[in-house]
C-alpha cells in the first residue's frame, strides 16, 4: 500500500514539474527573444535620434543644437525621452537633464543607468556620443513605458504556473482516488478468495486499461487454480479409491492367512500374492511422484537436444515382441528431420505409453503405426495409431485424467495413469496430447517444436553433440 | 561376499542383514555416517550399502564422495527414497556404482550387489563370453551353442551378452531394461519377459539343457549349474 500511495504522489508530483519544465522551455525562448528585440530596437532609435542631433550640430553648431534640443524638450511628451549637450567639462548645455549622470563615463557608446526623470528612479538607455569641440551629446530613452507589459508577462507566467499546480495536485489526488478504490476492491475480493472461496472473481469490463487487464489475468489464474483444486480433490478422491482396492485384497488375505493358518506351502503362496499387492500399490506411488516430477516442471532443466526418430525407432523395437505375440503389426514410419529439444528418458517412457496402451487396446491380427514426421506444421509430429476399439468423443477429454478408466479398460492391467502420464510430458515440452479417430481405431498425437538451432548447426555441418558437452545439466544415464 | 550396510533404519537394516546372511554372506552395520566412514575406511569390504538419508541430516552422498576422494575404490551401492532421475544422476556422479530406490525387493538389492561385486572383480578387455557349450565372440558378434551358430537380432545380442556377463547371477528385469534397452523407468508390462523368451527360444528351444533359467519373483540367470535357479 505505501508503496502505491507513493507512487501516486510521485506520479503527481513527477506530472507537475513536468508541465512547470514545459512551460519554462516555452516561456525562455520568448522572454529572450523579447529583450532582444526592444533593446535592439531601441537602441537603433536611439542611434538615428542621436545621428540627427549631431547633423543639426554639423550645420549649425553648438548654438543652433542647443536651440534645437530646447524646443525639441519643449515640445517633448513626459520626458520619456532624454537630451542632454555638455561640453567638454560635462557641464550640462542644453537638453532635460540637470546634471550629467555620473554613472555614465566621458567615453562614447551605449549604456543603461538609472536614473530620475521626475518619477522616480527608472532604467534608462543611453547612447552618449562625443561631438567635435568636445562635447558630449547624450540620447536616452526611458524604459519604464515597458514594465506594465513586462509585468503582465510575468503575471500570466505565474498563474499559469498556479493553475498548473493547482490542477496537477488535484489530478494526482483524484486519479489517486480512482486507482486506491479500484485496489480497494480487488484486493477485497482476493481477501475472499483467499479465505477459501475460490469461485469469487474480481469484476471486469470491456476496456482495455491496465487495471482491468491485470483483473483479467488474475481472473485466469483463478480458473487455473481452482481447475487445479478440484483436479487434485478428484485425484485424491481416485487414489484413495485405488489404493483402497489392492490394500483391502491385501488385508483379506493377511486375515484368511491368520485365521486358517494352512500348510507353509500354501503360507508362502499367499505371502508371495500379498507382495504383488503391495507391489502395486508401490506402483501407483511411484507413478503419481513421477508426474508430480514432471508436473513440478523441473526437469525441464535437463533438456537435452536429441532425435525424436531415434526414441521411436528404438520404443517400437523394445515392444515389437509383445506385438509379435498378438499377431499386431507395429510399424514404425519416420521422415524429415526430427530434433528436438527434450528429456529423452520421458518422452521414450510417454512413447512407450501409447504403444502399450494401443497394444492393449488393439485386437489381435490388428496393426499399429508410430511414426514421427519432421516439419510438420513447423514442428515434429509424434503419432501412434492403432486400429483397436478407439475412444468415443465424449470419453476423449477424460482419458488424460488421472486414474480415469474407460469402460473398454475394465479386467485390463494398469492404474489409469497411463495417458495422463503422456499428457503430461507433452506438456512439459510445450505441447499436448492430442487424441483423433483414426476409424477405426485411435490416434495419438503430439507436436513437438522443432530444435531450430540444431538443424542449422546440422546444416552447417557442425557437429551437434558439441553442444551436449557444454550443456550445465549433461544427460547422463549410465 | 563382505558387505558393509550403512543404514539407520532398524527394519531395513535386519531385513538386509537377514537376507545377506541366509545368502552366504557376511555384513556389518554402521548406524551413522560417521561410523560408517570409519569402517569403509578401515576394514576390506567387496562392497558398500549406501543409505542417503542418515541421522544427523548427513546426506549419504557426501560419505561417498569423502570415500571417493580419500581413493577407496570398492563399489557403493546408493539407497535412497528419492526417485527421481535426477536424484539418482547426482548419486552416480558423486561416485556411487549403483543406485536402488526404496522400497525394494531384497531380490533385487541382492543380484545389483553382485554384479556391482563381479564388475570390481574386473571383466577386463574380454573378448569371449563362454557358458557351457554356448559361446559369444563380441568381435565378430557370433553366437554358438555346441556346434550350431545362432543368429541373433542387435538387441537379442546385446542382451545375452548382459546375461553372459552377469552368468551365475541373478539378473533382474530392472537391471535388464537399464542395461539394454537404457529405460530407467517401468513401462508397466511384461515386455521384458517376452524378449527374454524370445532369446530362450533361440538359444535353449532344441538343447536339452537349459541355461536361461527364470528365477522366481526376482527375474533371470543364465548358469550352467542346475542348483541355481530358484532361491
Amino acid at each position: 500500500m505505501r508503496v502505491l500511495r507513493a507512487s501516486a504522489l510521485t506520479l503527481a508530483v513527477g506530472y507537475i514539474s513536468l508541465g512547470l519544465a514545459a512551460l519554462a522551455l516555452f516561456a525562455a525562448p520568448l522572454w529572450f527573444a523579447w529583450r532582444v528585440t526592444i533593446q535592439d530596437g531601441r537602441r537603433e532609435i536611439l542611434g538615428a535620434d542621436a545621428t540627427r542631433l549631431a547633423e543639426v550640430f554639423r550645420r549649425e553648431g553648438a548654438a543652433g543644437l542647443v536651440s534645437f534640443m530646447n524646443a525639441r524638450v519643449g515640445m517633448q511628451i513626459a520626458g520619456e525621452r532624454l537630451l542632454l549637450l555638455a561640453d567638454a567639462q560635462l557641464q550640462p548645455m542644453a537638453g532635460n537633464l540637470r546634471a550629467w549622470p555620473s554613472s555614465v563615463p566621458p567615453t562614447p557608446g551605449t549604456y543603461t543607468i538609472k536614473a530620475d526623470l521626475g518619477r522616480g528612479l527608472t532604467d534608462v538607455a543611453l547612447v552618449h556620443s562625443v561631438l567635435n569641440g568636445g562635447y558630449h551629446l547624450l540620447v536616452g530613452r526611458d524604459t519604464a513605458r515597458l514594465e506594465p507589459l513586462e509585468r503582465r508577462f510575468w503575471y500570466a507566467l505565474a498563474s499559469a504556473v498556479a493553475i498548473l499546480s493547482v490542477l496537477g495536485t488535484a489530478g494526482g489526488i483524484l486519479v489517486r482516488r480512482l486507482l486506491m478504490a479500484r485496489i480497494h476492491g480487488i484486493r477485497a475480493t482476493v481477501s475472499t478468495i483467499i479465505q477459501s472461496d475460490l469461485s469469487q472473481r474480481l469484476h471486469t469490463d470491456r476496456s482495455a486499461d491496465e487495471l482491468n487487464t491485470l483483473s483479467q489475468t488474475i481472473n485466469g489464474m483463478l480458473d487455473q487454480t481452482e481447475q487445479l483444486v478440484h483436479g487434485i480433490r478428484n485425484v485424491s478422491n481416485a487414489i484413495a479409491h485405488d489404493l483402497r482396492t489392492p490394500l483391502a485384497e491385501l488385508r483379506s488375505r493377511l486375515e484368511e492367512l491368520a485365521l486358517t493358518r494352512p500348510s507353509p506351502q500354501q503360507t508362502f503362496a499367499e505371502i508371495d500374492a500379498a507382495v504383488a499387492d503391495v507391489d502395486r500399490v508401490i506402483s501407483i506411488f511411484n507413478a503419481l511422484l513421477r508426474l508430480a516430477e514432471i508436473d513440478s516442471g523441473l526437469r525441464r532443466s535437463g533438456f537435452v537436444p536429441i532425435d525424436m526418430a531415434d526414441i521411436a525407432a528404438a520404443a517400437v523395437e523394445f515392444y515389437q515382441p509383445a506385438a509379435e505375440l498378438k499377431n499386431i503389426q507395429l510399424s514404425f514410419e519416420s521422415g524429415g528431420p526430427a530434433s528436438i529439444r527434450g528429456d529423452p528418458v520421458l518422452l521414450a517412457q510417454a512413447l512407450g505409453n501409447l504403444i502399450d496402451n494401443a497394444l492393449k487396446y488393439t485386437p489381435d491380427n490388428g496393426a499399429i503405426t508410430v511414426a514421427v514426421r519432421g516439419e510438420v506444421e513447423r514442428g515434429v509430429e509424434v503419432l501412434v495409431a492403432d486400429s483397436g476399439a478407439g475412444i468415443p468423443d465424449a470419453d476423449k477429454p477424460k482419458v488424460v485424467e488421472r486414474f480415469y478408466r474407460g469402460d473398454a479398460s475394465r479386467g485390463t492391467p494398469g492404474v489409469g495413469l497411463g495417458l495422463s502420464l503422456v499428457e503430461a510430458v507433452a506438456r512439459l515440452h510445450g505441447s499436448s496430447l492430442v487424441l483423433e479417430d483414426n476409424r477405426p481405431g485411435l490416434r495419438a498425437r503430439i507436436l513437438l517444436a522443432q530444435d531450430t538451432l540444431q538443424i542449422t548447426r546440422a546444416a552447417r555441418g557442425d557437429d551437434p553433440a558439441d553442444e551436449r558437452g557444454a550443456l550445465r545439466h549433461e544427460p547422463v544415464y549410465p | 561376499m563382505k558387505v558393509l550396510l550403512v543404514e539407520d533404519n532398524e527394519r531395513v537394516t535386519q531385513f538386509v542383514l537377514k537376507g545377506l546372511q541366509e545368502a552366504g554372506h557376511t555384513a556389518d552395520h554402521a548406524a551413522s555416517g560417521r561410523e560408517g566412514m570409519f569402517l569403509a575406511a578401515s576394514e576390506p569390504y567387496d562392497v558398500i550399502i549406501m543409505d542417503r538419508m542418515l541421522p544427523g541430516d548427513i546426506d549419504g552422498l557426501a560419505i561417498v564422495e569423502a570415500l571417493r576422494r580419500s581413493g577407496k575404490r570398492t563399489p557403493i551401492l546408493i539407497l535412497s527414497a528419492l526417485s527421481d532421475v535426477d536424484e539418482r544422476i547426482r548419486g552416480l556422479r558423486a561416485g556411487g556404482d549403483d543406485y536402488l530406490t526404496k522400497p525394494f525387493a531384497f531380490g533385487e538389492l541382492l543380484a545389483r550387489l553382485d554384479a556391482l561385486t563381479r564388475r570390481a572383480q574386473g571383466e577386463g578387455a574380454q573378448t569371449k563370453l563362454e557358458v557351457a557349450d554356448l559361446r559369444v565372440d563380441l568381435l565378430t558378434r557370433k553366437v554358438t551353442r555346441g556346434s550350431r551358430s545362432i543368429v541373433l537380432q542387435p538387441r537379442e545380442f546385446k542382451l545375452l551378452e548382459y546375461l553372459m556377463r552377469h552368468a551365475d547371477q541373478v539378473v533382474t528385469r530392472t537391471m535388464l531394461l537399464e542395461n539394454v534397452w537404457d529405460y530407467h523407468f517401468d513401462p508397466q508390462t511384461n515386455v521384458v519377459d517376452v524378449h527374454i523368451s524370445k532369446l530362450r527360444q533361440k538359444i535353449d528351444a532344441d538343447f536339452e539343457r537349459p541355461l536361461l533359467r527364470t528365477v522366481r519373483n526376482a527375474g533371470y540367470t543364465l548358469t550352467a549349474h542346475d542348483d541355481r535357479g530358484a532361491r
